[in-house]
């Protein structure tokens, strides 16, 4: 099954075996290892040098009084009683990363928050959380945040205020509108919490000429709207994923960036658990871009996204009028009568036997499957889902829990009309709050310019952004951990947000600062919000739950769960319109199609500034630290491009200049940027990261499709450099390709194969030659095993590594060199051809081998083995010789070649208050060592104390890693392999579990369980 | 053959001055070893409280103001208000007791010096040792008996692993103690 041409990594790889072989033979990259340059180095001589280090030494040594101090211990004066020094706290929060609205635990040691997980009690995310989401919590301790507030460049001040003043100002000049009936325009992103949305109820209250502007730089209007016209409401339910045995995917990226993606991650890959049956469900994925999900789909074809109605008319054609299944509702539109699939395979040029596979299991299963468009698609698209879903008898999937919403996005013409009387100077007052549209709204709008004309604007932002730097008044806001709210996504679930932390600067919450402006004078003090908060649940929420216990009761047990489970307010079942298929029929359109798609981490360039998560590399491309134009590798022959050459890309409203990436699986004449990259403004580390597309974004896109035909795109002048992990850390196969033997990294099969023989990875036994002597291990060993089959490439686990391990940043440049420093890291590779490559994930960490290749080299004994299983690594003894990383055959070993926080961005991440958020039971390592992933060796030490203190033997099921904890799929299983009844056992013992590169015999700890592929046939392609 | 000056210096003066910098060396090496291991270190404290009254004479249990020792790494150093539990009855007109006060009434952080430092990459967890029964005085030194505390044993590596190693010889009056653990992760990470 596999030779070893068969997976590459990326296009270089395979067309151009001879220069990637070149880096696999080398462990680091060109430049890491040359020699200095001596005229580049001090003049200083070795002599003067030594001079200088004796005195500076002689006169350290007589400037030392007390060579013993110690330092201090500073005790608490009154210690606060949940508080133990040493030992962590959780709280239960919400995470406002995203419209998602988690549930989150707040770890925090000493009062320092330094971790983010899941709550698990959260009945929609379940204790997990994204990547992005693990990260933010270094947001609460960027140095760029803002410390107070300030006046902007439009107040014709400069310098600070205090907010007494700025309050003072602000309530003034909010009365002098209401007294000339001018506008107060507040600009919001959708308001998830009721208690939020009260406040805003109340402002337009206080000042009716209030207006309220709300958009989303991503958003679902597309779905809502659709869902509109086919159902009569916004609501849309959520959908029963483990009964959908078919999924298909319509440039819906729903494992990755659309939808509530933490709960449909589980519940999706819940449908493929080798460990409760082999009735595995089956995912569809026609799209133009490569997704998440088209990276873990059973099939995937690639279709340009323009095509869609036409693929979705001729597959209701296909099932409903010639096969006859499933119930058609009302008449059939006359376009789909016409269109057939066999006639729409051929002119786009699909498999017309995956499309027929795909009707055949559509047919099959009425009531059983679900289809879903993607966000960027247009209404139309939508209807015709819904009504394929219909037809098929899907709507049986859709639950009774809605999605809740307490804003409607603003069309864009009332975007419009905000702009025009801006300019006009019918707006007196514009309210940023915790928005930045000079960066997200699109360009052809010219907000920047109407900002410009308004007497007042204010800026309630984080740190200071695009938006502000127009503004008078730039007024600092909480971090969501210094902040109090209620949030309501779906139906029933409310999910609570506490304060973990005072303030750390002088900031307030924008609900607050809102509520203090309508209060009046002085109204503000610390508890504002909160008190408000409390009230509104107390008067108008508690009571409609109907609970038996008093309201103060009811409240600090919420606050501890962080979450209330309210019955449902069940509306009626929205009866579906058979009229709402459009009849438009799709026209065939020139030039090429723009897809502007939402980004996976930095979300909509709120988290630019945040290193953790540009240093995650793309899932797809490994590209990090950019965005770029994703092409087929026909469009850019047509194009005379090649990677890292730039394109301009020209549409009626805009033009923008990008770098070219070839993505294999990208649709011909299909382009794809990810948007929220390009800040200006964004702090040290954001500022100038990637390019800004807003320029091709139109206004109508703003809450609409954002497939834009008709782009002209040429070739421009000048080179860019994007920098990709997905060529460093390779494992080398072409030295064991003369040794006649097989590598075996990625092991795959299919479902059916399984099913027929179950042993059939382990055919061949190996004679394995072994040159170490075995080594007994009595009690607890550690080991872990990854469900390949579920585990979708998402990344969440690098970044809960990245917070529980204090894994530094180290820029663009250092990437590029092969220096990025995460303990884990998803590698990808491709199989089949360019144009329709198969995809594999496979999270690769230190292995902690039995044998490890590693430890044999080491001239100081820096790493060596403990007795429970763990590959150890001493810094403070490594001499930084590298060997190790050098013999390392997984290629997880990572070299500190400098002090990392000190040698970003100018010592940015070495500034305060980022020590804060350090974990303290891990090293923060210096320059010169090497470090790898430890198997989160602290935890294993906590889960010992505290079994020590039960007087109990430690126990695998103790401990959860950091990368298990986060990992969204449940895909990552650790424990004690001498336990025979743990599920670590079990999973080493199943007959799909596998060890990379076992023929080094190097005796690997992690197991990985081979994919599965659910398709038709045996064997795969 | 003539002796020359070079033949002497060689023979005899040079050894000789190698002999008694070696020794010279060697002996400052081991006689300074407890010194630079911060055996008798003993600061003086912002407040010169008194262990010998509070553990010995009046024989107040570790834990009473150690509270974290059996469920935390850290043994924690009283909070003030700890202190405050007795005296702010107790003594309360002693010049120490007044300055403890004046601590605990205005909020001020108490800066005790450390005495007991081992270093920051190596994980001491008091809870794991004192749970398993191996009493403070172990590395700690007769702590009640010190007015000022001062530093008894050494706070080395070499003196965990001696420990460790011997711990059933040397712990024996700690019922089914085992040897501690030798590995590095054990205290490295």
């Amino acid at each position: 099954m596999s030779n070893e041409s068969k997976y590459w990594k990326s296009l270089r790889e395979l067309h151009d075996k001879d220069a990637v072989g070149e880096l696999k033979a080398h462990e680091f990259m060109d430049g890491v290892t040359d020699d200095f340059k001596m005229s580049e180095l001090s003049g200083m001589s070795r002599k003067q040098f030594l001079a200088l280090l004796t005195a500076s030494a002689a006169f350290a040594a007589a400037g030392c009084s007390n060579y013993r101090d110690r330092g201090e211990i500073v005790p608490y004066t009154r210690k606060p009683e949940e508080v133990t020094p040493g030992v962590p706290n959780f709280y239960a929060s919400t995470c406002t990363g995203c419209e998602q609205s988690c549930g989150i635990l707040v770890k925090t040691r000493e009062g320092r928050p330094i971790k983010l997980d899941g709550n698990p009690d959260h009945p929609i995310n379940q204790g997990k959380i994204c990547a992005t989401g693990q990260g933010s919590v270094l947001n609460l301790y960027d140095p760029n945040r803002l410390r107070g507030p300030e006046y902007g460049s439009s107040s014709g001040k400069s310098g600070t205020l205090t907010w007494k003043q700025a309050d003072a100002d602000i309530t003034r000049l909010l009365d002098e509108c209401a007294k000339t009936t001018k506008e107060i325009a507040l600009v919001l992103h959708s308001v998830h919490s009721p208690t939020a949305a009260k406040v805003l109820s109340d402002v337009s209250a206080k000042y009716p000429t209030t207006r309220l502007y709300v958009y989303d730089l991503f958003n679902d209007a597309n779905r809502r709207r659709a869902w509109q016209l086919s159902y009569g409401s916004t609501e849309i339910p959520s959908i029963s994923w483990e009964k959908a045995k078919i999924v298909l995917a319509l440039e819906s990226d729903f494992l990755g960036t659309e939808g509530m993606t933490i709960e449909q991650v589980r519940r999706f890959t819940n449908g493929r658990d080798i460990m409760k049956s082999k009735d595995f469900n089956r995912l569809y994925c026609i799209e133009g871009a490569m997704s998440l999900t088209g990276a873990n789909a059973d099939y995937r074809l690639r279709l340009n996204p323009s095509q869609q109605l036409g693929l979705l008319l001729a597959l209701i054609n296909e099932i409903g009028l010639v096969r006859k299944k499933g119930s058609l509702k009302g008449t059939i539109p006359v376009q789909a009568s016409g269109a057939s699939l066999l006639q729409f395979a051929n002119q786009h040029s699909l498999p017309v036997e995956v499309l027929n596979h795909l009707a055949d299991d559509l047919s099959a299963n009425v009531g059983r499957s679900i289809v879903l468009a993607g966000d960027v698609l247009p209404v139309e698209v939508h209807v015709a889902v819904n009504y394929l879903n219909e037809m098929l008898g899907n709507s049986a999937l859709y639950e009774e829990k809605k999605s809740v919403s307490y804003s409607d996005h603003s069309t864009p013409s009332q975007l419009e009309s905000l702009v025009a009387r801006m300019k006009s100077g019918q707006v007196g007052v514009v309210v940023h709050v915790g928005t930045n549209p000079v960066f997200q709204l699109p360009k052809e709008f010219g907000y920047e310019e109407a900002l410009k004309r308004v007497a007042v604007s204010i800026s309630l932002v984080e740190s200071t952004d695009e938006t502000s730097r127009f503004c008078a008044y730039v007024l600092p806001a909480n971090h969501a951990l210094e902040s109090w709210g209620d949030f309501n996504v779906r139906t029933g679930v409310y999910s609570f947000q506490q304060p973990v932390i005072a303030p750390l600067y002088d900031t307030r919450q924008k609900e607050a600062v809102l509520l203090s402006w309508i209060q009046g004078k002085d109204s503000f003090h610390e508890t504002l919000y909160h008190e408000y908060l409390m009230t509104h649940w107390e008067k108008t929420i508690f009571p409609t739950l109907n609970r038996s216990v008093d309201f103060k009761s009811f409240w600090y047990a919420s606050l501890h769960d962080g979450v209330v489970a309210a019955s449902d307010h069940s509306t009626e079942p929205s009866r579906f319109k058979s009229d709402s298929l459009s009849t438009a029929i799709p026209v065939a359109t020139d030039g090429y199609v723009i897809g502007l798609t939402r980004n996976f981490y930095i979300s909509d360039g709120t988290f630019a500034n945040n290193g953790w998560l540009q240093e995650l590399p793309h899932p797809i491309s490994k590209v990090v630290w950019d965005n770029y134009a994703s092409i087929s590798t026909r469009t850019a022959k047509e194009l005379g491009v090649d990677n890292n050459d730039r394109v301009e890309i020209s549409l009626p409203h805009g033009k923008q200049t990008v770098p070219v990436f070839i993505q294999p699986g990208q649709a011909d004449g299909y382009v794809s940027i990810e948007m929220g990259y390009g800040r200006t403004n964004a702090g040290p580390i954001g500022s100038d990261v990637g390019v800004d597309v807003g320029g091709l974004l139109s206004k109508a896109s703003i809450a609409g499709a954002r497939v834009v035909p008709g782009a002209k795109i040429v070739k421009a002048s000048g080179q860019y450099e994007l920098v990709t992990t997905q060529e460093h850390h390779s494992l080398d196969d072409t030295f064991v390709k003369e040794l006649h033997l097989k590598r075996e990294i990625i092991r795959e099969g299919t479902l059916r194969q399984y099913e027929k023989d179950p042993t059939f990875l382990h055919h061949e036994k190996k004679e394995l030659f072994n040159i170490a002597h075995d080594v007994e291990y009595n009690g607890v060993k550690w080991a872990m095993s990854i469900d390949l089959n579920k585990c979708t490439g998402c990344n969440a686990c690098v970044a809960g590594c990245n917070v529980e391990n204090n894994i530094p940043v180290v820029g663009k440049e250092q990437v590029q060199r092969g220096r990025e420093m995460q303990w884990i890291r998803l590698d990808r590779y491709y199989a089949g051809t360019p144009d329709n490559p198969s995809l594999s994930h496979q999270p690769m960490l230190c292995q902690h081998c039995d044998n490890a290749p590693c430890e044999n080299v080491c001239p100081v004994v820096a790493t060596n083995h403990s007795p429970d299983g763990l590959n150890q690594m001493v810094y403070n003894r490594c001499v930084g010789t590298k060997y190790c990383s050098n013999n390392c055959p997984y290629k997880v070993r990572r070299f500190n070649f400098f002090n990392w926080r000190d040698n970003l961005a100018e010592g940015y991440y070495e500034q305060e208050p980022i020590s804060l958020m350090h974990n303290p039971e891990v090293t923060v390592r210096s320059r010169g060592v090497m470090e790898k992933c430890t198997f989160c060796v602290q935890r294993i030490a906590d889960a010992r104390q505290h079994a020590t203190e039960q007087g109990r033997p430690l126990k695998g099921s103790d401990v959860k890693t950091a990368c298990q904890e986060a990992c969204p799929a449940t895909a990552i299983v650790f424990g004690d392999m001498n336990d025979p009844k743990s599920d670590i056992s079990l999973y080493r013992a199943h007959d799909l579990g596998y060890h990379v590169l076992e023929d080094t015999n190097a005796r690997p700890n992690v197991t990985y369980l081979a994919k599965l592929r659910n398709i038709h046939s045996e064997n795969l392609t | 053959m003539k002796k020359s000056l070079l033949d002497y210096t060689l023979r005899v003066r040079l050894p000789l001055v190698v002999f008694v910098a070696a020794v010279s060396f060697i002996a400052t090496y081991y006689l300074s070893r407890a010194e630079r291991d911060g055996v008798g270190y003993a600061p003086v404290q912002p407040v010169a409280f008194s262990h010998k009254l509070h553990a010995g004479t009046m024989r107040i249990d570790c834990k009473y103001c150690h509270t974290a020792v059996t469920t935390s790494p850290s043994a924690s150093v009283p909070a003030v208000s700890i202190c405050m539990n007795c005296h702010s009855v107790a003594r309360k007109n002693k010049p120490e007791i007044i300055k403890l006060t004046k601590y605990y009434e205005e909020g001020i952080a108490l800066p005790w010096k450390r005495v007991h430092k081992v270093p920051d990459y190596a994980y001491f967890n008091h809870s794991s040792h004192v749970n398993r029964g191996i009493d403070c005085a172990n590395c700690h030194g007769q702590i009640e008996a010190m007015d000022v505390v001062n530093q008894v044993s050494e706070f080395t590596m070499g003196a965990c692993l001696k420990c460790h190693r011997s711990a059933p010889e040397t712990l024996s009056n700690v019922p089914g103690i085992k040897k501690g653990p030798e590995y590095c992760s054990a205290c490295h990470r």
